[in-house]
């Protein structure tokens, strides 16, 4: 059974936190330019789709460990979903949602992944700070978001705002790329082919944990 | 953007011209120029300059170069490693190690490579800064541990990896054990040895202060000079992350505190192999207590 307080939570805490910075000018011109952007450019189209294969990847944990794919895969279906960093306070919700949801991802036979561009131990920091489980993994320079269709450079107005509150992205990411993903969801099957996907050029707004946990159990059959 | 799109641009950078560079990328002319057009789109100005004749790139091109290529080389080498597990590629992970810094802070990352990669070869090689980025950049070297203060070209990266503190490294039953921290002024009556191959502590101690040392200079690595200490030749300063034998003690140094930045670098835009890629990530995304 599917909690309540997981279902549709995640939503509207997102939509409180956005309708809070909202009220700051200079943080709502930088999200709404940000969001435009992705929106004008097209970007959401070259993410890639259900049926397709996510690539295969080893990157490196929060703890130090390489960890692959396919060995996940091994276990069971992989949710893996993509954070702008430790940072971002949208992202902190989703972590605590999906520690939330963990138990239930996984007494449906699935495991998560957590990927972030951060370095130099923020992942690990990430971790720790909300009290996560699952498995947070660093893509370095971004190469595994590149190859799911989901990264794109941050527009200047959105650069500039963190600059101003003192968020070192360059430092954070060890390179000035100012490259980040969209934050996805994904849900590969065992056989490497994503079953479903969440995937928005708005950061505020997330893949809802129940709808994961529904995708899982009908992908397994295990509730 | 997209995988495809980001290797059109770095094909394209290495050719400057769109008909090989859509040959190379087995693409036709058309869709290939489409998809650059769209990664202008998406960076907001022009990559490249078309001239008839002439393919060159934009400051905005030159600029977002390095980022792609890494950023390429990234997702190339995520797939890449995924596959040596599968097929146990052999491989080899070269790493320098500039003066006085230790395998220790690293072991743990190397150890991670060989678990996912068993046939890799592993050489550790320690020499000075500029014999190691030589070695580098006529691919003799995979990445190398350096300390800051080194002259480095422009196309080496670097990430910050840890703080060296200098510590006072003493055999047992020295008089100086007693003391829980040893200052500059502690050691004026002693023997240090200065080995040439095991950083600049003393150095950066001389540079910084008026303090008149007994040195006693070795042309010796850092493992010879720990066999000097212990034999009574003397004292020495050097990196507090040492493992010591059992016969050396090590005090923490104050007054003043004397330290040097570790940086991890490798030569940009140069693809590692996988074992070497996975070492780097490992190193960039952890922090070193």
């Amino acid at each position: 059974m599917i909690e309540d307080d997981v279902i549709g939570s995640l939503k509207s805490r997102l939509a409180a936190l956005c309708a809070a910075r909202q009220e700051v000018a200079a943080w709502n011109t930088a999200y709404e330019d940000a969001v435009a952007e992705l929106n004008r450019s097209g970007f959401l189209q070259h993410a890639i789709k259900e049926g397709e294969p996510f690539p295969d990847f080893v990157l490196p944990s929060a703890e130090g460990k390489l960890v692959s794919l396919k060995s996940v895969l091994d276990r069971g279906p992989v949710v893996i979903s993509f954070f702008r960093g430790e940072w971002c306070p949208f992202c902190q919700l989703m972590l605590a949602a999906l520690a939330e949801a963990l138990p239930q991802i996984e007494a449906a036979g699935a495991s998560l992944l957590a990927l972030t561009p951060e370095t130099g131990g923020f992942p690990l920091l990430m971790k720790r700070d909300n009290n996560v489980r699952f498995e947070v993994l660093s893509d370095v320079d971004c190469g595994v978001g590149l190859a799911a269709g989901i990264i794109f450079r941050m527009p200047k107005l959105y650069r500039a705002r963190l600059e101003s509150v003192g968020i070192n992205v360059p430092e954070r990411h060890g390179n000035s790329a100012w490259f980040i993903p969209v934050p996805a969801t994904f849900i590969v099957q065992q056989d490497g082919l994503i079953a479903w996907r969440f995937v928005d050029a708005d950061f505020t707004h997330r893949a809802e944990p129940a709808d994961i946990i529904k995708a899982v159990q009908g992908l397994t059959g295990q509730v | 953007m997209e995988l495809a799109q980001v290797r059109y641009f770095i094909t394209l950078c290495r050719v400057l011209n769109f008909t090989r560079a859509a040959e190379q990328c087995n693409v036709t002319q058309p869709a290939f120029t489409r998809s650059i057009q769209r990664l202008e789109e998406e960076f907001g100005g022009p990559l490249l300059f078309r001239e008839r004749s002439l393919t060159q790139l934009t400051e905005l091109g030159r600029a977002m170069r390095p980022h792609l290529e890494a950023m390429l080389d990234a997702a190339d080498a995520a797939k890449a490693l995924a596959q040596a597990k599968l097929t146990r590629t052999t491989a080899s992970l070269k790493i320098g190690l500039g003066p006085g810094i230790g395998a220790a802070d690293v072991a743990g990352a190397v150890r991670e490579v060989t678990r996912m990669l068993p046939d890799v070869t592993i050489h550790f090689d320690e020499s000075s800064p500029a014999a190691l980025v030589e070695a580098m950049l006529t691919d003799m070297m995979d990445c190398v541990l350096l300390p800051d203060h080194c002259d480095l070209p422009e196309r080496i990266n670097r990430w910050p990896l840890y703080t060296d503190r200098a510590a006072v490294i003493l055999p047992k039953n020295h008089k100086l054990m007693a003391k829980d921290v040893i200052t500059g002024r502690d050691i004026m009556d002693e023997t240090v040895l200065r080995g040439e191959r095991c950083g600049d502590f003393v150095d950066r101690l001389l540079a910084i202060t008026s303090y008149s040392l007994h040195l006693q200079r070795c042309h010796s690595s850092t493992s010879q000079i720990l066999d000097l200490i212990g034999a009574g030749l003397g004292i020495a300063l050097l990196s507090d992350r040492l493992p010591l034998a059992s016969h050396l003690v090590k005090r923490p140094f104050h007054e003043p505190e004397i330290t040097r930045r570790i940086f991890l670098t490798t030569v940009a835009g140069r693809p590692l192999n996988p074992a070497a890629a996975s070492f780097v990530k490992l190193c960039r995304a952890q922090t070193f207590s």
